[in-house]
């Protein structure tokens, strides 16, 4: 990542990413047909990383939620037949903003910890992988030679880490658990197969 | 038209590219291809900048210290297990020290088999003296019986996951409903419920399946490969399904005190909760239970499932003694 890169990356960390389980809330709370929160919230941070600069941006929550807005818009537009209620729905989302939310400041304090079990909720080796990144800061390379595993290997654990954390912190909004009903477009395209098989 | 990837389709490559560049610097062609993606969808910037946010992020793990240790946080949300004590949720929680403790202890073996069994709501680890192990999960029962010539498990009811120990003189053997599954070597998953037929799953290795009153040679199962035996002996012909990993890693969640749900109905995961704990979930609208489900949950907090679901379709939520309710909104007013 580039200095710049990585600043914008950091200020997305810090006044962005805290917003997400709130603007994903709303976009489920009455879903629009055809539109999926998961969808318009990585759209919508595309806007925010190919924003020239964010100096201006003294709300960032309620500048997310405007974002997310305009992506919704983008998509119903988009479609060929807008179907009446969606044009309704789309002036109750005019509404549907919070006040930028107090707690921000207080989500460091937990965050640690959130990250520690995290880490510790990962797969063995995936794990391991993980903590030698990033906790004692090894490289990729030298990891590959402490486990006895290749370099791909080492960055496919690496991957599986990140995605773990969208998954912990990013789609489950902060908390373990996770449930979304604006992901059935994804579950759609996994065939009936996995829905049957998936008993536990 | 190709069809549109996935939003977890692009949180995937995202991960994998910030992986990449984690790495080192790309070769030209590899940025090439890295630019080629960027461009291809309007969703993949944001999802890059997510994953590199959350990578970012965790460098803060560093100020966990060099003796960080993820179990302790493993154990520290383990205790609620019922019939479970805090020591036993300790060793439960893996690491080979822990495990090694509970050898020390020792499951006696009697000629006759020693039973070990688990409560609802608990799961258990079972060493046995080859190094292979048993884990049990809630309401299940096995009977161990070790001899010379095999090292014998009966399955009696519930799940467990073997864990088998390389030993090519003495097979490891899994009897359940009066068939046999048969290894040197292997990772694998055995569930009879009451109400379900038995279902194999191999994690790792290589199970046979014993074909029985037949000449033939035994069924292989690889893997990630799944198979459900037929009720009858002789009956049906059996055929092990491929199983995708990642429906493998949802499978065995419960190894890890979790339920993890890819569009089963509301109905459907509520029933599995109630294997695990007494609280009952009941979902008093029909619509609402057809609602599929997905995500990760703690399998010893129903409480918790249900108040996400609450959150998630707009769903009322009331405790009524040992039961969780879900109405919708709607038709509660």
């Amino acid at each position: 990542m580039s200095g710049a890169d990585r600043e914008r990356t950091r200020w997305f960390l810090r006044n962005i990413l805290p917003h997400e389980s709130a603007l994903r809330g709303w976009l489920s709370r009455r879903p629009l047909p055809g539109v999926d929160a998961d969808d318009v919230i990585q759209e919508a941070y595309s806007i925010l990383a190919e924003l020239e600069t964010v100096e201006g941006i003294r709300y960032p929550r309620a500048y997310l939620f405007q974002v997310a807005r305009s992506v919704i818009t983008r998509h119903v537009r988009r479609a060929r037949i807008v179907p009446i209620h969606s044009v309704d729905d789309l002036e109750r989302l005019e509404h549907g903003d919070d006040a930028p939310s107090p707690e921000q400041h207080t989500i460091d304090r937990d965050e640690l910890r959130q990250l520690a079990r995290a880490i510790a909720a990962m797969p063995v080796k995936t794990r391991e992988a993980f903590i030698l990144r990033r906790v004692k800061d090894l490289p990729q390379r030298e990891i590959a030679a402490r486990m006895r595993i290749s370099e791909n290997t080492v960055e496919t654990h690496i991957s599986r880490g990140v995605l773990f954390l969208i998954d912990w912190f990013g789609r489950g909004g902060n908390k373990r658990s996770q449930t979304s009903k604006t992901l059935e477009a994804e579950i759609a395209g996994i065939d009936g197969r996995a829905r049957h098989q998936s008993r536990h | 038209m190709a069809e549109r990837d996935t939003s977890r389709d692009i949180d995937r490559a995202a991960s994998n590219w910030t992986a990449r560049l984690d790495r080192g610097p790309l070769t030209p062609n590899e940025e090439d291809a890295f630019q080629t993606w960027l461009r291809a969808d309007a969703r993949s910037r944001g999802a890059l900048m997510r994953a590199q946010a959350l990578s970012m992020m965790s460098e803060s793990a560093q100020a966990l210290g060099p003796h960080f240790d993820p179990v302790a946080f493993e154990a520290s949300r383990r205790p609620r297990f019922a019939g479970l004590s805090r020591r036993q949720a300790l060793t439960w929680t893996g690491g080979a020290a822990a495990a090694a403790s509970l050898v020390a202890l020792g499951v006696a073996l009697p000629a006759a088999g020693a039973v070990v069994s688990t409560r609802r709501g608990e799961i258990r680890l079972v060493p046995l003296k080859d190094g292979s192990t048993v884990l049990l999960n809630t309401e299940s029962r096995v009977r161990v019986k070790y001899d010379d010539g095999q090292r014998c498990v009966t399955l009696l009811q519930g799940e467990a996951y073997f864990s088998v120990a390389r030993d090519e003189r003495r097979p490891f053997v899994v009897e359940v409903d009066g068939r046999r599954l048969r290894t040197a070597q292997a990772a694998f998953r055995v569930r009879k419920l009451d109400a379900d037929p038995v279902d194999v799953l191999v994690n790792e290795g290589q199970v046979d399946l014993a074909v029985e009153g037949r000449t033939a040679a035994p069924l292989a199962l690889k893997a990630n490969t799944r198979l459900i035996l037929s009720d009858a002996v002789g009956g049906a012909v059996e055929h092990p399904q491929p199983i995708a990993p990642e429906a493998v890693t949802r499978e065995l969640a419960w190894r890890e005190g979790k339920l993890a749900f890819e569009g089963e109905t509301l109905k459907q995961a509520a029933e599995t909760f109630a294997r695990y704990s007494d609280t009952r979930i009941q979902i008093r609208d029909p619509d609402l239970a057809r609602e599929p489900v997905t995500g990760l949950f703690a399998a010893n907090d129903p409480v918790g499932f249900g108040r996400a679901i609450a959150h998630v379709f707009d769903a009322k939520l009331t405790q009524d003694g040992d039961a969780i309710v879900l109405t919708r909104r709607a038709a509660a007013e």
